[in-house]
């Protein structure tokens, strides 16, 4: 897969993407937020720093799940009123887009799915079917962006609160609804354990082996 | 990430902070996904992702407080994955006016996660937030999961009554929620909370001489009390089991009589009636002409049938082996009273009288017979009659009664058990679950209720 | 763990009673008296019996 490359338009650092998908990327150097208009990259604003990640998934994390390897290129941290999650952002073997959510060290994998009838609003308990399979709301949150970096597949910098609801199924299957978009967004992926997603490159913890 | 690419977001350190409202030194052990924290010298309950730890609440505890049986800090190799206790708390719930309380430990690890010990009563309990969905019959008394049925055990509000250290959500002393409990031991799922926020768990119980092992604890582990409700019980499982082998012997037993009787050869060999004057001086002793056992070693039957009438006669007896000379040697009495009086006619006694000679080897024997009786008696006649081979019935009802009496002890340990398990219940007693155990329990409170409405 | 025991146990059960039935065992006792001269089939009163003078009739129901 070819790299594209640029410099950033900030500090002049030279920027590569991972990922030809990636819309967005923080410049690694001076934290410039970038916007790609096809390698004509476009300073929208600063990242504040992140603050040390809680996850052992890292930029560059490697792994597998359902026979597709992934590295992660990207990372969204979003905040709500109990804590924070952090959705990394994947970069399958064959170039399909998927996300690594991992919420107190929970972790599901999911893909965006094709759109389909969405309710404008949800509550809890209530079921959903899409491609065969029946979801049940299991929490609604409402988070906001505390921070980005790496690369992702869309423009972000708005900081207000949007809702997510999340879906759990007899089988271990997951579901999210993002409604930071009209119409909403689905994500349809798994519920899965860190043993089964064989990840290396991680972060270290001191005082852990 | 290229060589030239300065770090990125600091890496995970184990912080050392300072409480805002006592400014003892707090310990922060789960790198970031600590949601509360607990001041241990002045309990104040802290915001963990608000950098200066704003204060949410204070409480006091009491004096007597229990500290954790497992320190904070302690580390232990769970299912081959260490976790270090971060969190202690103490849950509370009211049934019929008196409070019990539970313990639970917060387990952390930085790539796998969390998970939480409950101990109650010294039975220990080792948590997993599920991550699919049971199916939640609701209105129902069970909820199955991965194939399997629950048994809703209890339903309560349980109120924290304590907290310690660190915990992934936000912790609040006094709050409530309503927790259900569905027991299939040695596993148990748990339902917390209603309606906005439920959270499922499962349980699986395990023992402190595991759990002692794992977080190489020196000190003493509570001994448990009574039977937790989902306790494994050694015996439950196996109780269909052994009845389903009670069957088995029993229809081995019925195929091992029918051989033996087919297989006998029941053969008689020899009879002969006898005149006995018991008023006589005359040596009363005498020998039978010699007769012949066939066959391979085995019993003989003797039968002595005397005409009694209010008389006895007792007869010596030696089974001598014609060409060995060995005897067998025994006495068999024989007695029969009949008479009448104010509750009307009684008999005492039988005219007839059945020995069984034990492994008397194939040959050619006599009997040496000598009668003795009281000389008032006068003459009695007796018939003595030799059976070879017998079947004895009475040894397959020993061996039926050695059967069922260990299937009957191990049923009734069983039953005790669930007893003991079930009376903690939201029930009392155990559920009717079609099992073997509970289709007796059924049956014996159905026999009860009956029992008790006869008498109104 | 159980199942095996009881298994074992009720072959063990099995096994004693087809011995019993086989080799005629008996629950009555006998004494063996070894090397009974042929002489007693002439003379029968020569054997003395340990059961002899067993009891006397005490009377009564």
């Amino acid at each position: 897969m070819s790299q594209p490359t640029a410099n950033c338009p900030n500090c002049g650092a030279p920027i590569a993407f991972r990922w030809s998908g990636s819309v967005q990327t923080v410049c690694t150097f001076c934290k410039s937020l970038l916007i790609r208009t096809d390698l004509d990259l476009e300073m929208v604003g600063k990242v504040a720093d992140l603050p040390a990640a809680a996850s052992p998934v890292q930029l560059g994390t490697e792994g597998a799940f359902a026979g597709r390897s992934f590295v992660v290129i990207g990372r969204i941290l979003y905040e709500y009123d109990q804590g924070n999650w952090n959705e990394w952002h994947l970069m399958m073997n064959d170039g399909v887009s998927g996300w690594l959510s991992d919420a107190q060290l929970e972790y599901c994998i999911t893909f965006a799915a094709k759109p389909e009838k969405l309710p404008s609003e949800c509550r809890r308990g209530q079921q959903y079917t899409w491609q065969g399979q029946t979801y049940t709301v299991s929490s609604i949150t409402k988070a906001h962006y505390r921070g980005v970096e790496g690369e992702l597949p869309f423009q972000t910098w708005d900081r207000k609160d949007v809702i997510f609801v999340d879906l759990m199924s007899p089988s271990g299957k997951f579901a999210t609804i993002d409604y930071s978009e009209d119409p909403p967004l689905l994500f349809l992926g798994h519920a899965v354990e860190f043993e089964d997603l064989k990840l290396k490159n991680l972060r270290s913890f001191e005082g852990w082996s | 990430m290229s060589p030239n690419d300065p770090a990125g977001p600091a890496a995970p350190q184990v912080k050392a902070l300072n409480c805002p409202s006592c400014g003892a030194a707090l310990t922060l052990r789960s790198f970031g996904n600590a949601v509360s924290l607990v001041c241990s010298s002045c309990h104040s309950v802290l915001d963990a992702t608000d950098p200066d730890l704003k204060v949410l609440q204070k409480f006091k505890a009491a004096e007597d407080e229990d500290s954790p049986l497992i320190p904070l800090g302690t580390r232990g190799s769970l299912r081959g994955t260490d976790y270090e206790v971060i969190g202690f708390q103490r849950r509370t719930i009211e049934v019929e006016g008196i409070h019990y309380s539970w313990h639970e430990y917060v387990l952390f690890n930085p790539a796998k996660g969390f998970r939480y010990l409950t101990e109650y009563d010294g039975h220990w309990n080792l948590f997993s937030i599920l991550r699919s969905l049971p199916e939640d019959d609701s209105g129902a008394s069970t909820v199955t999961y991965l194939g399997e049925v629950y048994r809703h055990f209890q339903t309560a509000d349980a109120t924290t009554t304590f907290v310690l250290g660190e915990f992934p959500w936000r912790v609040r002393m006094g709050e409530s929620v309503t927790v259900s409990d569905y027991v299939s031991s040695p596993r148990v799922i748990s339902k917390e909370g209603t309606g906005k926020e439920v959270t499922w768990s499962m349980g699986e119980y395990v023992t402190c001489g595991d759990l002692w092992k794992s977080f190489n604890l020196t000190n003493e582990p509570p001994v448990p009390v009574g039977v937790y409700e989902n306790q494994p019980s050694p015996l439950s499982a196996s109780v269909k089991s052994i009845w389903a082998m009670v069957g088995m012997f029993l229809i081995a037993s019925l195929l091992l009589l029918v051989i033996v009787y087919v297989t006998a050869r029941s053969e008689s060999v020899f009879e002969q009636t006898y005149s006995f004057d018991a008023a006589s001086h005359d040596e009363a002793s005498f020998v039978t002409p010699v007769f012949a056992l066939h066959g391979h070693t085995s019993d003989v039957e003797l039968t002595t049938i005397a005409s009694l009438n209010n008389s006895w006669i007792y007869v010596n007896y030696a089974l001598i082996n014609q060409d060995t000379g060995r005897a067998y040697d025994f006495g068999r009495e024989v007695s029969y009273y009949s008479g009448r009086d104010s509750d009307g006619e009684w008999t005492e006694g039988s005219n007839t009288n059945i020995v069984t000679i034990p492994s008397i080897p194939p040959g050619n024997y006599y009997l040496r017979i000598e009668p003795e009786s009281d000389p008032a008696l006068g003459v009695i006649l007796y018939t003595v009659s030799v059976k070879r081979d017998i079947p004895q019935l009475i040894f397959f009802g020993f061996g039926i009664l050695a059967i069922l009496i260990p299937a009957l002890f191990i049923t009734w340990r069983a039953m005790n058990f669930e007893h003991l398990r079930w009376a903690e219940s939201d029930y009392g007693t155990p559920p009717d679950d079609g099992s073997l155990i509970g289709t007796l329990e059924n049956l014996a409170s159905n026999f009860k209720s009956s029992n008790s409405g006869d008498d109104e | 763990m159980i199942l095996k025991g009881f298994l074992i146990y009720g072959l063990v059960v099995l096994a004693l009673v087809s011995v019993a039935e086989l080799r005629g065992w008996s629950l009555d006792r006998v004494d063996q008296v070894p090397n009974v001269p042929k002489t007693v089939r002439d003379n029968p009163g020569s054997y003395r019996s340990v059961y002899s003078s067993y009891h006397h009739y005490t009377g009564g129901k």
